[in-house]
């Protein structure tokens, strides 16, 4: 991604990729703790809003960056945050309906599985908004 | 939306990274500029015109004739 101001040097705590690979550290602790019986109720709630702070830290230097982008790339990351946004609640609701239509095995098919293909569909919509301004 | 821009950056003899660089864009931009896929804010318009010396009329066209 090209930054307004690339030429400067960006300290690492204020790279996105740097909170985001803290949350997602959190995130896998977290279920880690969550998934051991030796941890009190405490210990687990602790553990659930742990990852809390992290993506707040993660979400403020995303934004930052993205106040930073050259105005194509802002609007090349918009058209593809559109798709994804689109694409996860016509995924959401084609699952809502065939839950209504017949019985779906939750295992396989359910909402907890969406959000783990959220970054598929931004990756095509990154695809697709890159192509057109190519 | 038509526009100079190839033909303003050729006179001057400047790359599009050369360009990019003087207006703080990426060449990326530029390239979707000078191709017609990408209209640049008012803000990048002005700062071309300030950067060719020319009014934003005379780089950019709605009716296509520039």
């Amino acid at each position: 991604m090209v930054t307004k101001s690339a030429t400067q040097p960006v300290p690492i705590v204020a790279r996105p990729f740097f909170w985001g690979a803290a949350w997602f550290i959190a995130w896998f602790g977290a279920r880690i703790a969550l998934e051991s019986p030796a941890v009190p109720t405490w210990g687990r709630v602790i553990a659930a809003l742990a990852p809390t702070p992290i993506a707040a830290a993660a979400l403020l230097t995303i934004v930052r960056a993205a106040r930073e982008l050259d105005e194509l790339e802002q609007r090349i990351q918009l058209e593809a945050l559109a798709v994804a946004f689109v694409l996860a609640v016509l995924l959401l609701m084609t699952l809502g309906l065939l839950e209504l239509a017949v019985t779906l095995n939750r295992d396989d098919w359910s909402y907890r599985h969406v959000w783990a293909m959220l970054p598929a569909m931004y990756f095509l919509g990154l695809t697709f908004a890159r192509r057109r301004y190519a | 939306m038509k526009n100079r821009v190839k033909v303003l950056r050729a006179e001057r003899d400047w790359s599009q990274a050369e360009l990019a660089d003087r207006l703080s864009v990426s060449r990326q931009t530029i390239n979707s500029i000078e191709t017609g896929k990408y209209d640049p804010s008012l803000p990048l318009a002005l700062k071309m015109g300030r950067l060719f010396g020319r009014a934003v009329e005379e780089i950019f066209d709605l009716d296509g004739a520039a």
